[in-house]
C-alpha cells in the first residue's frame, strides 16, 4: 500500500505546475466528455496513489456539486444560443441538443477544476509547497519566509481573536438580539486584532534579520527538496490522464 | 529598591578586549524633535556578563538595536560620534554580517520564530549564514546537546512553553557561534519561576561558553547576581557604572487590610466543562467587601476559566453565583482587548450605567481626565489598564478581576499597580487577581487561593502560605524571598 503516499511525497512545485497545466489545457475544450474523463481520472488517482480523507472531500464537494448544478440550471434557462435540435420542451420553455452540450460542460469543467485543487490541497503540506517554491521555481526568499512568518501567526491570531471576543463579550457585544447587529460589531474586533498583528509582524521581522536573515538567495538547504524518478513518474500519469481525456473527448463528441 | 553605590568606571580598558564600544554617540529618530541619546559613552569587554538597566521608555532597547545593527537602517535614524564592533566602525560591515557575530534574543517568545519546529528554525538561522549542509547538522546536534534540548529537536515551536520557546531562540543565537549574546528582556514575559529557571540554565551555558553577555532589563531583581556589571542608561554623558550589581526583590509599602463584613460574592461549586475536557471542578470562592484575593496556580490550571466564568464570559456547566446586581468586571492581561471606542472618555460612558457626576469622579481617581480625548489604543500600558477599570467601574461592577496584570511590568510600573489596587480595595470594591509573582503578592493579599487541575487546592492568609515552600513549589510558584538563591 505504500503508492498511496506517492501524491503526497511528490515535489509541490512540480505538482502546482501540473495543476496549472491541467487547468489551463481543459479551458480550451468546450466539450463535456473531456473534463469529465478527466474528473474521473483525478478521483481515480487519487484513490490509488493518496490517502485522502474521502469524508471530508465529499463534503468539500456539496458546495461544488451545487455551484455545478447552478451553471446547468442558468445555462440551460438563458443561453444566448438557440440553434440546434430542441430535445425538450416543457411549457413552452426548450431546450437543445447545443444548449445542453454547453450546459454539461460547463458542469463538468467546475468537477474537474475542484477535484484537480482538491487533489493539491489534500496531498500538499503548506510549508514544503513553500520551501518548493523557493527551492524549485525560485520564488524570493523575503516573500517565502513572510508566508510562513503569516502561516505561523495564525494559531496566534486565532486565539487573540477569542480573547478579544471573550472580553467585548463582558462589554455586552456580541450578544445583539439580530444577527446583522452582531456582525457589524464584529468591526470592533479588526482595530486591537490589526494592531496586535502590527506589533507582532515588526517584532518578527526584527528577529530574523537579527538572525542573519538578509532576503538574498541561499546557497545551501537544510532539507533540500529535489525531484526524483518518481515524481517524473506522476508527472507523466498526470499528463496522460490530461491527453487522453482531451483526445477522448474530441473523439467522442 | 536598594540604595546603590555607583563606581567610576575602571581605568581605561585594554583595547583588545573591548567588543563594543559607543563614544560620544548621538541618535535620533526621523520623526522626533529630540534626540534619543546625546553623547552618550559606554563600553563592553569580552566575557563579561553586562546589564543595561533602567526604566521601561528610557530608550534601553534602542541602544540594544545600535548594538546589533537592526538601527539605524531600519528606521532612517540619525546617528553620530563613533560606535565600534571589535574595534572596526560599525557601519563599516556588511549587511548580516553583524548578526552572526552579536545574536539576540527578543523579548516576545510569540514572535521570534517563522518555522514550524525547533530543528527547521535552527536550520533556517544556519541557511542565513551559508553554512554547508553537513557542517549545518553537525552544529544543530552539538547545539541541541549543550542546551539540553536534544529531546525537543523535532517539536513544533507553537506547543512549548513561554520559557522553552526563549530557550530555543537562544540555542537558535548560540548556534551562530556569536562572539556576543544580546537579551531584550528575555524574561519579560516569563513567571517569576521560570524566569529563574532560565536564569541558571543562562548561568550553566555561559559558564561552559564562555560567552559575552549583554542584557537590557528593568528587573534586575529577577537575575540574582548574574551579572558582573550594569551601565545605567541615560539620555546623556558617560554612563555610570555598577559592579556585581544585585537587586533584592522589590519592596512596597506596608497596607492595612480594608475587608468588611459584608459579603460581595460568591462562587459555589463551580465546575466548567468544555469539550469533554473538565476545566473547572467544584470550585467555591467567598469574597467580602475590600478584600484583595490572589488566585495562583500552575499555567493550565484554569485560573484565567475561573475568572470568565465568575464575570459571565464563559458558561458553568455546573454550580451558581450571588454577585448582586452585576457580575464581576474583568481586566484581561492586554487591557486593550476590553476596547470599543475610539476615545477615553467614551470607552468609560460605553455602558451607560452611570450617572455624569459618577463619571467625572471615576475619571479623577483614575486620573484618566488628562487623557480622556486620547484613542485608547495610543496611551501607555499602565493608563490602558486604568481605563479598563475605570470603565469596569462605571459599570457599578462591586467585584473586579484582574487577569495578569504584574506580567512584563517594571518596578514604578508594579508600585503604580499596588496603590491603584490598594485604593480600590480602600473604596470597597474586592478584587481578585491572577498572578505568579508571589513577591507582590505577599505585600498586597488579605488572602491566596491555590489552584491545580482545575480545583481548589488551598486557601490561605496571606502570611499562612509563603513559609509553606512546598506548597509554592508545588504550584510552580517562586518563593517570594529572593529571586535566584542558588545561582
Amino acid at each position: 500500500m505504500s503508492s498511496r503516499t506517492w501524491l503526497h511525497d511528490m515535489n509541490p512545485a512540480l505538482k502546482f505546475i501540473l495543476v496549472v497545466i491541467s487547468m489551463l489545457t481543459l479551458a480550451w475544450f468546450f466539450n463535456p466528455w473531456t473534463p469529465l474523463i478527466f474528473f474521473l481520472g483525478i478521483v481515480l488517482l487519487q484513490f490509488l496513489f493518496s490517502r485522502v480523507n474521502w469524508k471530508i472531500w465529499f463534503l468539500l464537494m456539496i458546495p461544488i456539486g451545487f455551484t455545478a448544478i447552478g451553471y446547468l440550471w442558468t445555462t440551460l434557462l438563458f443561453a444566448a444560443d438557440t440553434t440546434g435540435n430542441v430535445i425538450w420542451v416543457w411549457r413552452g420553455f426548450e431546450v437543445t441538443d447545443e444548449q445542453w452540450k454547453t450546459a454539461l460542460s460547463l458542469t463538468f469543467r467546475v468537477f474537474a477544476f475542484s477535484s484537480m485543487s482538491l487533489l493539491f490541497a489534500f496531498t500538499t503540506d503548506p510549508v514544503k509547497f513553500v520551501m518548493s517554491l523557493m527551492q524549485q521555481l525560485r520564488l524570493s526568499p523575503k516573500l517565502a519566509y513572510g508566508v510562513m512568518v503569516g502561516y505561523q501567526f495564525l494559531p496566534v491570531v486565532r486565539e487573540e481573536f477569542i480573547l478579544i471576543r471573550h472580553a467585548h463579550r463582558l462589554r455586552g457585544i456580541g450578544k445583539e438580539k439580530h444577527a446583522w447587529q452582531r456582525l457589524l460589531g464584529m468591526r470592533r474586533l479588526l482595530i486591537p486584532l490589526l494592531a496586535g498583528a502590527v506589533r507582532r509582524a515588526e517584532r518578527s521581522a526584527f528577529a530574523m534579520e537579527a538572525r542573519g536573515f538578509t532576503g538574498e538567495r541561499r546557497t545551501v538547504y537544510y532539507e533540500p527538496i529535489g525531484i526524483v524518478g518518481r515524481d517524473w513518474l506522476m508527472t507523466i500519469v498526470i499528463i496522460s490522464l490530461l491527453t487522453v481525456s482531451s483526445i477522448g473527448g474530441l473523439l467522442l463528441s | 529598591m536598594v540604595s546603590t553605590h555607583y563606581k567610576k568606571p575602571m581605568s581605561l580598558p585594554v583595547a583588545k578586549n573591548t567588543i563594543i564600544d559607543f563614544n560620544q554617540v548621538s541618535f535620533q529618530f526621523p520623526d522626533d524633535e529630540e534626540a534619543v541619546f546625546q553623547d552618550i559613552s559606554f563600553s563592553v569587554q569580552k566575557g563579561e556578563r553586562v546589564v543595561l538597566s533602567g526604566p521601561s521608555g528610557c530608550g534601553k532597547s534602542t541602544l540594544l538595536y545600535l548594538m546589533n545593527r537592526l538601527y539605524p537602517s531600519n528606521c532612517d535614524g540619525k546617528l553620530n560620534g563613533s560606535l565600534q564592533l571589535w574595534n572596526k566602525d560599525a557601519a563599516n560591515y556588511a549587511p548580516g554580517e553583524i548578526n552572526a557575530r552579536i545574536a539576540t534574543v527578543f523579548q516576545d517568545p510569540d514572535a521570534q520564530f517563522c518555522m514550524p519546529n525547533v530543528e527547521q528554525e535552527m536550520a533556517f538561522t544556519l541557511e542565513n549564514l551559508h553554512v554547508p549542509r553537513k557542517e549545518m547538522e553537525r552544529r544543530i546536534t552539538e547545539t541541541l546537546e549543550m542546551t539540553g534540548l536534544t529531546p525537543f529537536r523535532k517539536t513544533t515551536i507553537q506547543t512549548l512553553s513561554g520559557g522553552m520557546k526563549q530557550r530555543v531562540a537562544t540555542a537558535c543565537a548560540i548556534l551562530m557561534q556569536p562572539g556576543v549574546l544580546l537579551l531584550d528582556e528575555p524574561l519579560a514575559h516569563l513567571d517569576p519561576l521560570t524566569a529563574q529557571e532560565y536564569v541558571e540554565w543562562l548561568d550553566r551555558l555561559q559558564l561552559s561558553r564562555s560567552l559575552t553577555i549583554v542584557a537590557v532589563e528593568h528587573r534586575l531583581d529577577l537575575w540574582g547576581p548574574f551579572f558582573d556589571r550594569a551601565i545605567h542608561v541615560q539620555s546623556s554623558g558617560t554612563y555610570p557604572v555598577e559592579m556585581n550589581p544585585m537587586r533584592s526583590s522589590m519592596n512596597f509599602p506596608k497596607r492595612t487590610t480594608s475587608i468588611q463584613s459584608v459579603v460581595a460574592f460568591e462562587a459555589c461549586n463551580i465546575s466548567v466543562r468544555m469539550k469533554e475536557k473538565q476545566l473547572l471542578q467544584d470550585v467555591s470562592l467567598c469574597l467580602q467587601r475590600g478584600e484583595i484575593a490572589i488566585l495562583a496556580g500552575p499555567n493550565g490550571s484554569g485560573k484565567s476559566t475561573f475568572l470568565k466564568t465568575i464575570c459571565g464570559i464563559l458558561k458553568k456547566s455546573d454550580g451558581h453565583i450571588q454577585y448582586g446586581i452585576i457580575y464581576p468586571g474583568y481586566v484581561p492581561q492586554s487591557p486593550e482587548h476590553l476596547f470599543v471606542t475610539q476615545r477615553v472618555d467614551d470607552e468609560i460612558r460605553f455602558s451607560n450605567r452611570t450617572d455624569d457626576a459618577t463619571i467625572d469622579d471615576i475619571m479623577l481617581r483614575l486620573r484618566l481626565d488628562e487623557i480622556q480625548n486620547a484613542h485608547p489604543f495610543s496611551v501607555s500600558h499602565g493608563q490602558k489598564r486604568r481605563v479598563a477599570i475605570g470603565a469596569m467601574l462605571a459599570d457599578k461592577r462591586p467585584v473586579l478581576l484582574l487577569d495578569e496584570p504584574t506580567s512584563g511590568q517594571d518596578a514604578s510600573a508594579l508600585q503604580e499597580l499596588f496603590h491603584l489596587i490598594d485604593e480600590r480595595a480602600k473604596e470597597g470594591f474586592a478584587i481578585l487577581m491572577v498572578t505568579h509573582d508571589m513577591t507582590f503578592a505577599a505585600a498586597i493579599a488579605d488572602t491566596i487561593f491555590l489552584l491545580k487541575n482545575g480545583e481548589l487546592t488551598g486557601r490561605f492568609e496571606n502570611n499562612g502560605l509563603l513559609k509553606h515552600a512546598e506548597v509554592l513549589r508545588d504550584h510552580k510558584l517562586a518563593s517570594p524571598f529572593g529571586a535566584c538563591p542558588h545561582v
